[in-house]
């Protein structure tokens, strides 16, 4: 039963509050999402990148239904600002995540920022996209001991499948 | 020397049998021997470092790549890489496990003699080729001490030698002879159990491993009682200019080896002893090899895979066609100048 709360206690409130009011929080996340789909990887403050996040999987997944539907036309007309990255929305995006059900932008932290708020940055990108990856797995040389260890596990389980001294080649 | 005569007396009266005692080799408790061979190790330790009475400042020059440029300031003959590494930080002091000074392995806790440059050697480098023989060296020493306070007192246990095998084989091992009464014991998977869990313990105490290079007539001394030893102490020393014989210590257990070691036990996790083969040569006596397999505390493995490396770690390790490897790896170099022949 929902009495007055407080302004101050916000439990359960799942929208943050960005900007000037509630009219410039929808324009700074339409901004960061039509830099989203423009540039498929854009640094932002951690917060306003996390809130941008469901608008722009949303977006897409209005995309989905085709540039046929009215609805979809809409909303991609208002979240865009700039005209022309509806075009690459439909054509380009949508068919990149045509197989996925969900889950097309991936969040990552970054050291927070260099000026005097030291705001806790976030790199926002789009998965696909044709940049070198993010975070590079670092898999052990091929000389440590247990790598050594099961590459000789390996040869022997080979030697072991395949007969010892093969013959000559069949003509 | 006034502990002969009270070994001939007291021992034989108490163990009730006829004491035969040689000139040279008078005490034949396995114990004594320990206790001897310690003792001679620190006089040994303490006499080189008394060789420098005032302290001496060295420079060392760090090579790696964490903190480029850096120099210490340490102690002649008192510093060693561990001391170096503390300076930097606890992940150099937990992680590394050699220290490359000059271009040579060493072990972290062997004193610096003069000013050099220094890098560490982790288990997870490009090339960790020295750390992989060192780690396997260590295993090797721990498997003997083992094996020898494994038997009772009155049966006679002779360590011969930790073959230079490389990691590819699946297994270290050490060669022994034991007590011609022990020749037809096959050794149970209970034996290898209990033999594990000694290792185990000596692991979890956590010894350093001392070093010391002492001139072969020290040596000599200190293993008058196995011939082996005795052999091995010859050829070392001819390889080397000065004569020189390197020794390791941990615990109370002093060998012979052939490079540098891990710097404590701690660095085990996984330690098994697996098998132990009959070794056919042409001697009278039973030279028996046992073998087992470890992996260190950075590079744990998962027990499917590990359980996979354990038996295979039950075949018998030869080193021969390694030997050969090495051979035609060696003069392939010496013939050409780049030219890596893949070994096995």
């Amino acid at each position: 039963m929902r009495l007055s709360l407080p302004a101050a206690i916000s439990h359960g409130r799942v929208f943050r509050r960005l900007g000037l009011g509630p009219r410039s929080r929808i324009d700074l996340l339409r901004n960061l999402v039509t830099a989203l789909v423009r540039h498929e990887r854009i640094e932002a403050p951690w917060a306003r990148a996390d809130e941008m996040r469901g608008y722009a999987e949303k977006l897409i997944d209005y995309a989905k239904l085709g540039d046929t539907n009215e609805r979809a036309m809409r909303m991609a007309d208002f979240w865009l600002t700039e005209k022309d990255l509806i075009h690459k929305l439909f054509k380009v995006l949508a068919p990149r995540f045509q197989p996925h059900p969900g889950n097309y932008t991936r969040m990552l932290h970054i050291p927070n920022r260099d000026g005097l708020d030291r705001a806790k940055m976030a790199v926002i990108e789009l998965k696909g996209n044709p940049f070198p990856p993010l975070i590079r797995k670092r898999r052990d040389s091929e000389k440590t001991l247990l790598n050594q260890l099961l590459k000789g596990y390996r040869e022997d389980m080979q030697q072991a499948a395949a007969p010892q001294a093969p013959e000559g080649t069949p003509v | 020397m006034a502990a002969r005569w009270v070994g001939c007396g007291l021992w034989g009266r108490r163990q009730g049998r006829r004491f035969i005692s040689t000139s040279t080799v008078s005490r034949l408790t396995s114990e004594e021997v320990i206790q001897m061979r310690n003792e001679l190790f620190s006089k040994e330790k303490e006499r080189q470092l008394s060789l420098y009475p005032r302290i001496e400042k060295i420079e060392v020059k760090y090579t790696g790549k964490s903190h480029p440029g850096s120099v210490f300031v340490m102690n002649k003959a008192l510093s060693t890489p561990y001391n170096c590494a503390m300076h930097l930080s606890e992940w150099h002091c937990k992680r590394s496990v050699l220290a490359l000074v000059d271009g040579e392995a060493w072990d972290m806790y062997r004193p610096l003699t003069k000013s050099c440059e220094i890098q560490f050697l982790t288990f997870k480098d490009e090339d960790p080729e020295e750390v992989n023989k060192a780690y396997w060296r260590s295993c090797a020493m721990i498997m003997a001490c083992v094996l020898k306070r494994a038997f009772k007192d009155d049966y006679s246990v002779d360590l011969i030698r930790a073959p230079e095998v490389p990691v590819i084989s699946g297994a270290f091992c050490y060669d022994i002879i034991l007590d011609n009464r022990l020749n037809d014991w096959k050794p149970t998977n209970d034996n290898f159990r209990s033999l594990t869990r000694d290792a185990g313990k000596l692991i979890h105490k956590d010894l350093p491993f001392e070093t010391l290079h002492v001139e072969a007539k020290v040596a000599r001394e200190m293993f008058q009682h196995n011939k082996y030893k005795l052999e091995m102490i010859e050829q070392k020393a001819s390889q080397n200019m000065e004569g020189i014989v390197m020794l390791h210590r941990f615990g109370d257990f002093v060998d012979v080896s052939e490079g540098p070691h891990i710097p404590r036990t701690s660095f085990c996790f996984q330690y098994e002893i697996t098998a132990a083969h009959n070794l056919q040569t042409n001697q009278s006596e039973l030279i028996r090899r046992f073998q087992g397999v470890s992996l260190p505390v950075h590079l744990k493995a998962h027990h499917i895979v590990w359980h996979k490396l354990l038996e295979r770690s039950k075949r018998l390790v030869t080193e021969e066609k390694y030997l050969e490897a090495a051979a035609e790896h060696h003069e392939a170099k010496d013939g050409t100048e780049e030219e890596k022949t893949a070994s096995i």
